[in-house]
């Protein structure tokens, strides 16, 4: 026979049939008889698509919720902040007379500190304080500083009382007063120190909690009265004049307990939130007034710090979860290396 | 007698076939490219039927518009092939046994009725070898569906394919000069 080329190969090859046996071809028929007739495939997308798809949508839903948020919580932010009846107080208010006896009886009536640089007048924590502190600052821009205090008030919860504007002919000065929440007001001073220099710091602290024990006693002394008048009522011994009398004596004892409470309750909202006046200096001889922003931008304000907590959690979990997604990726890499290197190795025998 | 065979296997398949036509017009092929695989009839029946069970179940997931069933299906059919050669290298490894299993004997018709001389140089080939040979001569596929049922590129199967037609050649020739 002589050699053959390649093309004589191929042609023998091409021309030559492997057919299935019978019984193949019967098992294969069988196994075929059991399919749908038609069933239409199944589109799937690649997870190239899926991913194409996924992500923009996620990133959608993260802002779509972001805004929802923001817009749900400007309002109730403002209102939380602009009415300090509905303010919760942070840990000042009403204390029972056998927890705060010892501490009524050793503390000042009343504390103010004077500090030049960075003092804050620290609270008592637990007690009832009327807190004030007034904080002077050199600033260079008067429009940004100004801006960011009222920005640093709502980041607190707090509310802006008042907001005045000097326009002096030498240099421009704004004066600020805001209330912040008890318990975050030695934060905003902290931060608020650093808008500028200081060129001066007050800080006064009046503890009211005596007040408060003296009021909360009265208000028990009467709370029994009433139960006693009540029980009194009940007899069934009683004259009429004697009723009368004590009907009167239950409503005066009643109507002097509202008074009481009330008191109480406007004394329990002047310690839930601190007064800080802020008092920006700088050569600028005119300044922007700001105005208080709106809904919208208060809850784009609001998203944005939501985006940014998402970020930060999208982060945190990126870097947390790296080091186990790069050992996942190596380990289904040298999975799939093995695994060719065994094809090549079964396919060169 | 020459069989009718395609030309290339064009992406042109619009409506969905039926699994009972598919596997009727497809079965030789798929028997004929484990044959060469396996050097080995009863094994290549045995994966054959494998392989339509396999199909059946992912019948769902063939896109025509992705390629055609025979491409499809030698695809699934060397997955198969390739476990079913890892199940026996792991067997042979936990019985200590190395040698390979003896393959069905060259010049009994194994490979369709070829030449005693081509058959015995189609044997000697390695399995990566014999593959691309039966893809692409055998089955005629084009380089582009060669390629995706190897899991290579058309330049890599084009490489192989020409080195085991060579190696074919070379061996095939000192058969006759011998």
């Amino acid at each position: 026979m002589s050699p053959l080329n390649s093309e004589e190969i191929q042609a023998q090859i091409r021309s030559s049939s492997i057919t299935a046996s019978p019984e193949l071809r019967a098992r294969v028929r069988e196994l075929a008889a059991a399919a749908p007739s038609a069933a239409p495939p199944r589109r799937e997308l690649p997870w190239r698509r899926w991913s194409l798809v996924l992500v923009p949508a996620c990133l959608a839903v993260a802002l779509a919720a972001s805004l929802a948020v923001g817009l749900a919580t400007s309002d109730k932010d403002r209102q939380r902040s602009a009415a300090a009846d509905e303010a919760k107080p942070t840990g000042t208010v009403f204390s029972t007379e056998a927890a705060h006896d010892a501490a009524t009886l050793a503390a000042p009536p009343a504390a103010k500190t004077v500090g030049g640089a960075a003092g804050t007048g620290l609270r008592q924590q637990g007690r009832a304080q009327l807190y004030q502190s007034e904080l002077t600052l050199k600033v260079k821009d008067l429009s940004t500083a100004t801006k960011r205090v009222l920005r640093l008030t709502r980041s607190f919860n707090g509310y802006v009382k008042s907001v005045e504007y000097g326009s002096g002919s030498e240099r421009g000065s704004a004066y600020i007063v805001v209330r912040v929440p008890i318990g975050s007001v030695q934060a905003a001073l902290v931060k608020l120190s650093g808008f500028g220099t200081i060129l001066d710091q007050h800080v006064s602290i009046q503890d009211v909690q005596p007040q408060f024990d003296k009021r909360f006693r009265e208000m028990q002394g009467l709370r029994d009265q009433v139960a006693k008048l009540q029980a009194q009522l009940t007899a069934p011994t009683l004259s009429t004049d004697q009723r009368k009398a004590l009907e009167d004596e239950l409503v005066a004892a009643r109507r002097q307990l509202i008074t009481l409470q009330v008191a109480q309750a406007r004394l329990q909202k002047q310690t839930s939130f601190a007064t800080v006046e802020v008092d920006l200096r700088s050569s600028d001889k005119a300044v922007i007034v700001p105005v208080e922003p709106n809904r919208i931008q208060r809850a784009l304000d609001r998203s944005g710090s939501i985006l940014l907590d998402e970020l930060k959690v999208v982060v945190y979990v990126l870097i947390v979860g790296a080091p186990l997604l790069m050992l996942a990726v190596l380990g289904f890499g040298s999975l799939r290396v093995r695994r060719r290197r065994t094809e090549t190795r079964l396919l060169s025998t | 007698m020459l069989r009718r065979r395609r030309i290339s296997d064009v992406h042109a398949v619009a409506e969905v076939p039926s699994f009972a036509s598919v596997a009727e017009r497809h079965l030789d092929d798929v028997h004929g490219y484990l044959v060469y695989f396996t050097r080995d009839r009863d094994v290549a029946e045995d994966l054959t039927a494998e392989t339509f069970e396999k199909a059946l179940k992912q019948w769902r997931r063939f896109d025509p518009r992705r390629g055609s069933a025979r491409t499809w299906l030698c695809q699934l059919a060397r997955t198969v092939a390739l476990d079913h050669f890892r199940a026996e290298d792991r067997r042979r490894r936990r019985e200590g046994a190395y040698a390979a299993a003896e393959p069905g004997q060259p010049g009994d018709g194994l490979f369709g009725g070829l030449s005693p001389e081509l058959e015995r140089a189609l044997a000697a080939l390695s399995a990566g070898e014999r593959e691309v040979i039966a893809l692409r001569v055998l089955l005629d596929l084009d380089g582009d569906a060669a390629a995706r049922v190897l899991g290579i590129s058309v330049t890599s199967c084009s490489t192989r394919l020409s080195r085991a037609l060579k190696k074919l050649e070379e061996r095939m020739n000192a058969d006759v000069a011998a």
